[in-house]
């Protein structure tokens, strides 16, 4: 055997063998495959520029609206949190620059994710990367031509968040920047992605890696930012956000972007040639070959499917409820050291409960999302034909979609519970009180109500209009978060305010609670689920 | 109760493109029943009728007497069901999958999913993801023939097996006909429903074209007979019941309905066979055989699309 082993192999060089051979074509494949969505998320970015270059510049029209943001805005933790450094303040181009960037660094970072994993891990998943490598396509060629299209959507960002910056009136050096520093962050985790895929053996486990390693590369900038140390420089995204658009203008630190994609990129070629495909790194383990009591009912079943994303999100929410515990001391050193920042605040001994009130609701932004993805999960169950087995058993319609929106519902209680009680856990040990545990824990629910609302829509939807119900699911979550984030900011009419539910509830701990709203808006959802149950149970089974 | 399955004109439509079109179909307790149609003739349609997973436009179907559609549940505890595209849960293992759907349908005999499982040679540790097309199918078939119902209803269940495994199924069906248990077969593979069915029920474009025992249908099949004999083979041509005969190179190809067969195999016996290969009837060709004429009028008006392209 060996012997003829060795005649084979003598004489037969690997150097040189065409691994690319077909990116191209893959390449041009993939972009017409992926144009209305790469221009989708191009025009997000650019659009949410010029819509705060637009609103930020008719706001702080004089010197004094400047100075009044930089002592309030410009000096609350829960804004630099978010927002990032602070610098440059003192022209309205910084402002925007400080107002925007998170959420077009977000937006770059989920387009490159998702571009990348669905080409990649997508593919292959689905079983097309197996027929195209059976063609002259080579080993490389698939992950590459991935990662030349989310590469190439970064580089569009630049152009565009550049005219559209400068096209409204602010210096064309620090738009591009803006841009570029945008699609810097695009390409690290395009890098980072095209590493998961290589890790994990499917999709949804490349996207909640790719999802945690955002997490904690925004956690280690915020919690750098906040205090004024060197940690943002150990997150890509504090790397972006040190270009200082429109002040510093510096363009150096997107090498360290550009250095960091490269790297990974090498790394997942090199990953690509240890794995077989269809699999991950790690070999799949043998599971149990009966089921456990636990799985055999459709709750068991919607709980098993969601566990790990459920797991994923209580960790990250949990993670984040304890920076915003730790933070909470920072927020008092912060308004000490700027006196004339209290004048902005109505209650000056309320600051911590304000910086908590914020960070509760963007925490039930999140919990929100989560809610909705969860519910969604029945839809893709039903469309990937996984629903037909269960529902030609003994198993009702109610039964099984009660299955998945129960998880929805009482998981998102879990995740904010879990984030109030570590904000306050962390805030008690590091200088609080210890009852801060519970107030926080309390305060969390009151966001329940809210969760539950867009939780409901989810469902009233993927019952009334199942083909139709993610896209319309994810849109109304995305006005919720832009209501919630910039209502206020931008003057929206209390109207536009009042279309989310989050503009109802009472922000606890800064307010006190109101119940009347509260049982609104659980009504508001209890209404909807029933919608959603009652549509389901007269319609088709919409498959594909 | 001597009828398990019953539709008169049922009529289902996606859209604008109907998928059924005034369909029939009466399955009696107890038979073996075969429901055969080309791909997207609309069997999985019907099937998801009767499953009450889509809502009947028009007509009455009646499952053990009762509405599929109001009375779901209720009837699903009677049947057990083997789609024709098996999808799984990636993450979840093949044993767990029966287990799952063998409760939810109301319990498995445990000595019989482990019988099963060993004779269709089939490893429930494994991830549904690693599976191939055929494994997926061993599970739903796993999960169904471990349960105990009144009804099997398989939609094309070996569309993804190899012949040692479609053999260990049909003994299965034989051993469930044995038992007096009803089975819905759907199929596109004549042969199979030949080996299986105690009637059929051939549907095309939606509507019912054919309903019957084998016997009574046997006049639609014809075998494709290829021979090589010593003396040249003659007078073939004018026994009755062969068609369509063509002599090339020494070789004799004919067709011969299945009634006539006898009489042509001792006629050729007579001349020195050397080779023969005879090919069973498709259900293809017997559609343009006997609906050929239906296929140009149906063109002509503009008919009924094929139901998978409706679907998606």
């Amino acid at each position: 055997m060996m012997e003829r082993a060795r005649e084979l192999t003598d004489g037969y060089s690997t150097a040189g063998a065409p691994a690319l051979e077909g990116t191209g074509a893959l390449l041009r494949f993939a972009l017409r495959r992926e144009r209305v969505r790469l221009v989708v998320w191009v025009a997000v970015g650019a659009g949410l520029v010029a819509a705060q270059a637009t609103a930020s510049q008719a706001l702080y029209d004089s010197p004094e609206d400047l100075v009044a943001y930089r002592a309030s805005v410009g000096s609350n933790a829960a804004t630099i949190a978010f927002g990032g450094p602070p610098v440059g303040l003192d022209t309205v181009a910084g402002t925007v620059a400080f107002e925007i960037s998170a959420f077009l660094l977000l937006v770059a970072a989920l387009m490159a994710l998702f571009t990348t994993g669905r080409l990649s891990r997508g593919d292959e998943e689905a079983g097309r990367t197996e027929q195209l490598r059976a063609t002259r396509v080579g080993r490389h060629a698939p992950l590459l031509a991935a990662v030349l299209t989310a590469g190439l959507a970064c580089a569009a960002l630049v152009p565009a968040v550049g005219a559209a910056a400068a096209a409204t009136g602010l210096p064309a050096t620090g738009s591009f920047l803006l841009g570029a520093s945008a699609g810097a962050v695009g390409l690290v985790f395009t890098g980072i992605a095209a590493v998961a895929a290589q890790v994990t053996g499917s999709t949804r486990a490349t996207y909640g890696v790719v999802g945690a390693v955002f997490g904690v590369a925004f956690a280690l900038r915020a919690v750098g930012d906040v205090e004024g140390t060197a940690l943002v420089w150990a997150s890509p995204l504090g790397w972006a956000q040190a270009t200082h658009p429109w002040s510093d203008d510096r363009w150096a630190p997107l090498l360290l972007c550009l250095g960091a994609a490269a790297v990974l990129l090498a790394l997942a070629v090199v990953l690509l040639d240890r794995r077989d495909l269809g699999a991950g790194l790690v070999a799949p383990r043998p599971g149990p070959a009966a089921a456990s009591r636990a799985l055999l009912s459709p709750l068991g079943l919607a709980f098993r499917l969601q566990r790990a994303a459920l797991l994923g999100w209580t960790v990250g929410l949990v993670l984040l409820g304890g920076v915003y515990g730790a933070l909470a001391g920072s927020v008092e050193t912060l308004f000490a050291d700027n006196p004339e920042a209290r004048a902005f605040l109505p209650d000056a001994g309320s600051l911590v409960d304000a910086w908590f009130a914020t960070t509760l609701a963007t925490t039930a932004l999140l919990a929100a999302g989560h809610a909705v993805s969860s519910v969604l999960r029945a839809r893709g169950e039903e469309a990937a034909g996984r629903a037909e087995p269960v529902l030609a058993t003994a198993t009702g319609r109610a039964a099984w979609l009660g299955g998945h929106g129960t998880v929805a519902l009482l998981g998102s209680a879990a995740l904010l519970i879990a984030s109030g009680a570590a904000a306050g856990a962390v805030r008690a040990a590091a200088g609080g009180a210890a009852e801060d545990v519970g107030r926080l824990l309390v305060a969390a629910l009151a966001y329940l109500p809210a969760v539950w609302a867009v939780a409901g829509l989810a469902v009233a939807l993927s019952g009334l209009l199942p083909r139709a119900a993610a896209t319309l699911a994810w849109t109304a979550v995305t006005y919720v978060v832009a209501a919630t984030l910039f209502a206020s900011a931008m003057d929206w009419p209390a109207w536009a305010d009042d279309l989310s539910p989050l503009g109802w509830t009472p922000t606890v701990p800064a307010e006190e609670w109101t119940l009347r709203p509260l049982a609104v808006l659980t009504a508001v959802a209890a209404g909807l689920v029933a919608l959603g149950f009652g549509a389901f149970r007269r319609r088709d089974l919409a498959t594909g | 109760m001597d009828t398990a399955i019953s539709i008169a004109g049922l009529v289902k439509t996606f859209g604008a493109t109907p998928a059924l079109d005034g369909l029939d179909l009466e399955v009696r307790t107890g038979e073996v029943h075969g429901f055969l149609g080309p791909n997207g003739a609309g069997k999985s349609t019907t099937i998801r009728v009767l499953l009450g997973l889509l809502r009947a436009d028009a007509g009455v179907v009646r499952l053990f007497g009762g509405d599929p559609w109001a009375d779901a549940v209720a009837l699903h505890r009677r049947l057990a069901y083997v789609p024709g595209d098996v999808t799984l849960w990636p993450g979840i293992t093949g044993g767990e999958a029966i287990d799952l759907l063998g409760r939810l349908q109301g319990g498995l005999d445990p000595a019989r999913r482990a019988e099963l499982l060993e004779r269709f040679a089939l490893d429930p540790r494994k991830r549904a993801r690693t599976y191939s097309k055929g494994n997926r199918q061993k599970v739903a078939l796993v999960a169904a023939l471990a349960s105990d119902a009144e009804l099997y209803v398989l939609d094309e269940p070996t569309s993804g097996l190899d012949p040692l495994m479609e053999a260990l199924f049909q003994d299965q069906v034989r051993r469930l006909r044995a038992q007096g248990r009803t089975v819905l077969l759907s199929s596109h593979i004549l042969a199979e429903a030949e080996a299986l069915c105690d009637r059929v029920s051939i549907i095309r474009h939606g509507r019912t074209v054919q309903s019957g025992s084998l016997a009574e249908l046997r006049h639609l099949t014809r075998t494709t007979m290829t021979v090589e004999t010593a003396r040249p083979a003659t007078g073939l041509a004018e026994l009755p019941g062969v068609h369509d005969l063509r002599v090339d190179d020494g070789r004799v190809r004919f067709d011969v309905d299945s009634d006539a067969l006898d009489a042509v195999v001792r006629r050729l016996g007579g001349f020195g066979v050397r080779a023969l290969t005879s090919a069973p009837p498709t259900l293809e060709e017997l559609f343009l055989r006997h609906y050929g004429e239906d296929l140009a009028a149906d063109a002509a008006e503009d008919g009924p699309v094929r139901t998978s392209e409706a679907v998606r």
